[in-house]
Parts: C-alpha cells; structure tokens; sequence
C-alpha cells in the first residue's frame, strides 16, 4: 500500500484539458554517451540521443527521407545519422550531410522534427510543445531504474494517491519520487528514484509489486 | 480491395517447396494451394479456382482479369545458367516498401556494411531511369557502386554496374555486373506476395553464372542480405509507401524510387500505399 505523498507537483491536469508541459523521458543513465534509443510520449514516437559532448536530444523518430526510425541511428561526434542511407543531422536537427552526394549542401528544409529536451536530477526530460516553464526538480538523487505499466497515467497518479499529478514524492520505507512518463493511452512510463545508493534494489522490488497491483486492478 | 490490384499477377509460393495443400493470405484475402497431378492449383476463400502460372521457380496467380501477361525475363532462360530457389522471408511492412527498397543502392554502405558497399564509397553517381511506355516497366541503366564483396563468388571490391527493372507493381529484377563471367549479366529478382497492406512475403530467386558456390551458401548469403533489409523495412514510418510527395524527401539518388512511385500513381496501384499526406 502506498504512503501518503508529501511532496508533488501538479504539472499535468489530466481530463481537464491541459496536457503534459515537461515530461520525463528516461534515466540520464540509460542514455551513455552517442547512443540513441526510441521513446513514445502521448503517443507520439521519439528518438532521444545523446552526443558525444553529452548532450541529449529528444527528436521525433522519423528520417525526413524515407520514414526510418532515427533511434535505431548513429551518433558520430555531435551528430546524429540515419542508419538507411546515412543522412546526418546536426544540433538543430537540420540535414547536414547526405553520403549519396558528398558534395552536396543538403538544403535547410530538409530538417528532423525536434522537441524542447532539458536535464535534470538524473532524468531526461521532454516537452512537446514550446514552454516556458522550468523542468520541475527531482528531490530524491539517487535515480533507480524505469519501468513501463499497461495503464493509463491517470490510473497510475491515482494508484499513489496522487490523482492528476505526474510527478509524486513518497515518504515509504525508503523516501521515492515516482516522474510518470504518458506513453499512451493505455500505458504509462515510471521514472523512479531515492535517496540512498543501498536502497535501490528494495525501491526496484517495491515497483515491480507495485505494477502488478495497478496492472491487475486495471485488468 | 484498394483500386485494380486484383488484376495482376502475383508469386503465392515456391513450385519446389509446396508438397501439401497449405493456405497463405494474398492482398488481405485468405487463398489456398497446392499440388495435383504434377501441376498446381491456387483457389479463393469460396472456393473458386484461380488461374495459375508457374514461372522462375515460383508459382503465380491472380485473383481478378490481369490485362497482361505475366512478365517475362528471356537471360534468365540462357543455357548455363544456375537458378537458385532462396526460399521466403515474411516482412512487416508494405509490400511496396519492400520492392522500393530492393532498388536503392544508397543504403547499402549503411546496411549491408562490408558488403554490398562501405564508406567512404557512398556516392551515388548519376544514372538514367525511365518509364518505358512500350512495355509499361520501370526501368534504371548505367547504375554503377562500388562494392567490397558484390556476390559470393566476387573476391575483393569491385564497381559493380547495375540495370534494375520494375516489371510489375510487386515483381523487380536486378541485373548485376557477373564476376565469373565479364559480359554478362547476374540476375536477382525480387518476387513479393502481398499478404496485407502493411505485410508480405519476399520470395528472392537468382539466375547466375556460378558454378562454384554452394547452393546453400547462395542462398545464405542472400538470407543474410535480406534480413538486414528486413531491420529497415520494419521500421519506416508510415509502414505504407507515401505516393504524394511531401512526406518523404528525396535526392538525385532516388530516381528509381521517385519514378516507381510516379508509376504506380500512374497505374493506379494503391494496395499497400498512403495517398494522402498523414
């Protein structure tokens, strides 16, 4: 049974009409440096990428080409590339380089679609649409692990007490904070941290118990 | 059924690999095979027999009135050569997507790395593609790439020249520059089963100079190529083929693609295509 939450912000209003403004994505480090991987927030499928300088990038996952996935891509230096044909992309997302015509300056309205993306706590963070708000700060430091649940984020907040709220802190055993990632409809991302390095494998039991019972009461 | 799909011909199986009666799903619509007599037949979901053609190792049907023959490829039939059955690979994804990507070479220093070709030799020169309207193919000459290893029995990298050809919406053939034999031509089709709009089965089929290479090395070495393919065609979005332009960007390299495209909206042939803009 879940604790009481004593520390939580309501970014999101669910069912009210107002959606998500900063959402965490992943665990900084799940992300090493030049790697990419996929995500999906809303719905909506992500490319999200670090650099070799170290910097992350949340992209949608789509070559402006020929529709492949840019998260199963390559990052060489500060660039991201298709792994089809090899177009490369840079920082702002524009087409850099195309392999077929190294000659060629590619035109600047060839340009992968990109997203607000922001670091924070051990956590990366996306927004989909422009904001000007700040990434909300995590007060738990230790990042534990992500874990994804068959149900949709309101049924999740609801699970931890927390109806409505994506970001949720828990005063259990060990102190938690939950950031809730909207998959889709019908799943839901959990970003899970705490405050001490011991208590980590406890946290990652106590979720997974967790995500069975949110999985069987919405079964 | 999406426009005038039915009326074509389309490969429904290996003729040496069907021993019993089996059923597969030909443009959304379960049909059954299977052999009789030293021969074949292929019927609807109703019962009714389907015409049927064996050619080029495979067995072809159609289930409405195809207003041409089943194309034909008069090298494949020159003494010497060996024609090798590859078997099928099943693949998520458009059975457009899958013909436009057999006529790319752009990728092939990206997906079949050490291969079919490697950086830095990744330009794409220009080459000639046309609508031949006589006998209403697709058609790219003068294609040439540099390839580490352009077949089994190629050693070292070579320029390989290429003539690709699109013979029905859903048939491609390949000829390649033949190491063994300088003059002429290697070819390798790509024969797709429609499944559904969004899955097909890939039944590849060669016709080569080579007297050396073990069947099953053949034909592994093309697994391999096409299962490398497979990881791309499985991931394009959408998995339909985009005809409206727009969606999709493309460069001098995709000539063969743009002109497959504009010839199927040409056709009319919108089974496994997005037309409208998403």
């Amino acid at each position: 049974m879940p604790s009481i939450p004593t520390h939580s912000f309501a970014w999101v209003t669910l069912g009210m009409g107002c959606s998500v403004t900063w959402a965490a994505v992943a665990l900084s480090d799940d992300l090493p440096l030049g790697m990419a991987m996929p995500c999906r927030l809303e719905g909506r499928d992500l490319a999200v990428w670090r650099s070799a300088s170290g910097q992350a990038f949340v992209w949608g996952d789509r070559c402006p080409h020929r529709g492949m996935r840019l998260s199963q891509g390559f990052v060489r230096g500060e660039a991201l590339s298709c792994i089809y044909h090899g177009w490369r992309y840079g920082h702002d997302g524009g087409c850099v380089y195309i392999p077929a015509h190294p000659d060629l300056v590619p035109p600047k309205s060839i340009c992968a679609t990109t997203y607000k993306c922001g670091e924070a706590d051990g956590l990366i963070w996306a927004a989909l649409e422009e904001t000007t708000e700040t990434i909300p700060p995590v007060p738990t430091g230790i990042p534990v692990r992500s874990m994804q649940v068959d149900a949709a984020i309101s049924q999740v907040a609801l699970h931890f007490g927390a109806p409505g709220e994506t970001l949720i802190t828990l005063q259990n055993q060990h102190p938690v904070t939950i950031a809730l990632q909207p998959v889709d409809d019908t799943c839901t991302a959990m970003h899970i941290s705490t405050t001490e390095r011991h208590h980590r494998k406890a946290v990652s039991r106590w979720l997974e118990q967790q995500r069975a019972e949110i999985e069987s009461a919405a079964a | 059924m999406n426009g005038n799909s039915a009326n074509f011909w389309y490969p429904v199986a290996m003729c040496s690999g069907i021993d019993a009666a089996r059923e597969t799903l030909l443009l959304g619509q379960p049909i059954s095979l299977g052999p009789s007599g030293g021969t074949f037949w292929v019927r609807d979901a109703a019962g009714k027999d389907l015409p049927v053609i064996e050619r080029y190792g495979h067995l072809w049907t159609s289930p409405g009135r195809p207003n041409r023959d089943l194309f034909s490829i008069p090298e494949a039939e020159a003494p010497g050569r060996r024609l090798v059955d590859c078997g099928s690979i099943k693949v998520k994804c458009s059975p457009l997507r899958a013909v436009e990507n057999f006529l790319d070479i752009a990728h092939f220093p990206f997906v079949h790395t050490d291969i079919l070709g490697a950086e830095p030799h990744t330009e794409v020169e220009r080459y000639d593609v046309e609508i031949r309207e006589e006998i209403d193919e697709v058609w790219a000459t003068r294609v040439k790439f540099y390839q580490p290893q352009a077949a089994k029995s190629a050693e070292g990298g070579i320029t390989t020249d290429y003539m690709y050809r699109v013979a029905a919406p859903t048939v491609a053939v390949l000829y390649k520059t033949c190491p063994p034999k300088p003059g002429e031509w290697d070819i390798i089709t790509l024969f797709v089963q429609p499944l559904t709009e969004e899955w097909c089965e890939v039944w590849p089929w060669m016709a080569l100079y080579d007297d050396e290479s073990a069947h099953a090395d053949m034909v592994s070495f093309q697994q391999l190529i096409f299962m490398q393919d497979r990881s791309i065609l499985e991931n394009q979005i959408p998995r339909k083929l985009p005809l409206d332009p727009g969606m999709e960007v493309p460069t001098q390299a995709d000539m063969t693609s743009v002109a497959y495209r504009r010839w199927l909206k040409k056709l009319g042939y919108t089974y496994g295509a997005q037309v409208v803009a998403a």
